[in-house]
């Protein structure tokens, strides 16, 4: 007759090791996810950062600044004529300032429509890349100059970053 | 009498045997997830540490700040190695941070790549607190505002600068940079009118020259921001991040050009030459071109200094 005692044991032993492994396993998937979800957190508070950081200050950014073609250098000054020859280029900068987009809107004077080569300087908004996203806003004083003189605008940057971490 | 001799030996069953393997492996396995889990985890905090820094550069890199100097404390001894890639649009600077964690670098290969950053260091700068220091590039227009990084354990003994680098220094109160009272330990920066023979330099400023030799090796500058650059940072580092400057100009000079087509379109023209400026910049090669390339930028700053319609 077979003795079946000592099979019984190894069978035992074997199904306690798979639980042993999978409980394991089990716990190991559960801290990754929570290491994973604080990453995800901790990168789009990252991003959330870097937008307002580089909002405040994309204005004063040799890109956007009116310099000192105005007269005198200013602070917030961006320029109209300057945004708009950048708008023609996206391509070169889609990386430089690690954000989704950056849109300017005219707030006063209010004019409706996108800037295009045709319809320039009658239009209220430009967009840089993509409006896509979580954006974040400053207010401007957007300026360009004309033959008799020099327009300042009150107008809003909003700079896009992506809010898809989830 | 009994043939064999009887043995005496511990008898181990194969459920025994069986468990004992397995065991072994899941245990290994705990301690290779456990290390993996550790590692993954401090590549992921040094990645954090290096894109928080490359974001608190956001504020000193735009904007009318002359000369401000910041002091970045972290928890733990970093090191911050500096890599610069000129190749593409505007190049890249990458930020690597690497942290100590029981006595070991943590190794990571996790860069963070910057377009809009220029740091100005040596190739590796080890500590927990950091200085920089900012100031902005012209050429002739605004092109960027270049951040200085020194560690506080690297001390820089300015000898016989001269009177507006003294002030300027003086006002930064960066606490790692002496102009009397040097401690023992510091890097002598020694300028032209200093009585400091050679071999007490550990890096020569010639502004007369325009010129810096550190560690051997002899780097050219045009101002004062490119002075500093030359002075905190390695050749290498100085010439690739030079480099980067030139390719925004240059990029820069399309957005002027675009202007300059808007402001005719409105009945505002400028004559300044931009072309001609473009072709100056794409022939420059190291900073031993610097000069010539200066000499343009000057000549394009006093043209649009005499136009109606300014471009910057």
């Amino acid at each position: 007759m077979v003795d079946t005692r000592g099979q019984m044991k190894i069978q035992q032993m074997a199904f306690m090791l798979i639980a042993v492994t999978l409980l394991f396993v089990f716990v190991g998937i559960f801290f990754l996810k929570i290491i994973l979800s604080d990453l995800n957190q901790s990168a789009e508070g990252l991003e959330e950062k870097n937008a307002l950081l580089t909002v405040a200050r994309l204005a004063d950014s040799p890109e956007f600044s009116c310099g000192s073609s105005f007269g005198t250098s200013r602070s917030n000054c961006v320029d109209f004529d300057k945004v708009m020859s950048l708008s023609e280029i996206p391509e070169r900068y889609s990386n430089f300032w690690g954000v989704e987009g950056i849109s300017i809107q005219r707030i006063y004077p209010s004019v409706e429509g996108i800037c295009t080569t045709g319809n320039y300087p009658d239009c209220g908004e430009i967009n840089l890349f993509s409006d896509e996203g979580v954006g974040v806003s400053n207010f401007i004083s957007l300026c360009r100059k004309s033959e008799q003189e020099e327009v300042c605008d009150v107008a809003r940057i909003t700079v896009y970053y992506g809010g898809d971490y989830e | 009498m009994n043939a064999f001799i009887e043995k005496k030996g511990i008898q181990f069953s194969f459920a025994w045997i069986f468990a004992i393997i397995v065991g072994a492996f899941i245990i290994f396995l705990a301690i290779y997830m456990s290390v993996k889990v550790v590692d993954t985890g401090g590549g992921a905090t040094s990645a954090k540490v290096g894109k928080e820094i490359g974001i608190l550069l956001n504020p000193l890199q735009t904007g009318f700040g002359e000369s401000t100097s910041n002091l970045l404390t972290l928890p733990v001894e970093t090191r911050i190695p500096n890599r610069c890639n000129s190749s593409g649009n505007f190049g890249i600077q990458t930020i690597q941070i690497s942290q100590k964690n029981f006595g070991k670098w943590s190794a990571t290969n996790l860069g963070l790549d910057f377009e809009n950053k220029y740091i100005f260091s040596g190739t590796d700068v080890e500590g927990t607190d950091f200085f920089l220091f900012s100031k902005s590039f012209n050429f002739p227009f605004k092109v960027a505002d270049v951040v200085y990084i020194t560690s506080s354990e690297e001390k820089f003994c300015f000898v016989g600068a001269p009177e507006s680098i003294d002030q300027e220094l003086r006002e930064l109160s960066q606490e790692n940079i002496f102009l009397e009272n040097c401690p023992a330990d510091s890097v002598n920066v020694c300028f032209d009118s200093s009585q400091v023979s050679s071999e007490e330099c550990g890096i020569e400023v010639r502004r007369s020259r325009k010129e810096v030799e550190r560690d051997g090796r002899i780097v050219y500058f045009e101002d004062d921001a490119l002075m500093y650059a030359a002075i905190f940072s390695d050749a290498d580092i100085y010439e690739c991040q030079v480099q980067r400057l030139m390719k925004r100009t240059s990029e820069l000079l399309t957005v002027y050009g675009g202007k300059q087509d808007l402001l005719a379109q409105n009945g505002c023209y400028s004559n300044v030459d931009l072309n001609f400026f473009r072709e100056s910049i794409l022939s420059f090669r190291n900073s031993e071109d610097v000069f010539s390339v200066a000499n343009d930028a000057k000549s394009v700053g006093k043209d649009n200094d005499a136009e109606r319609c300014k471009l910057w």
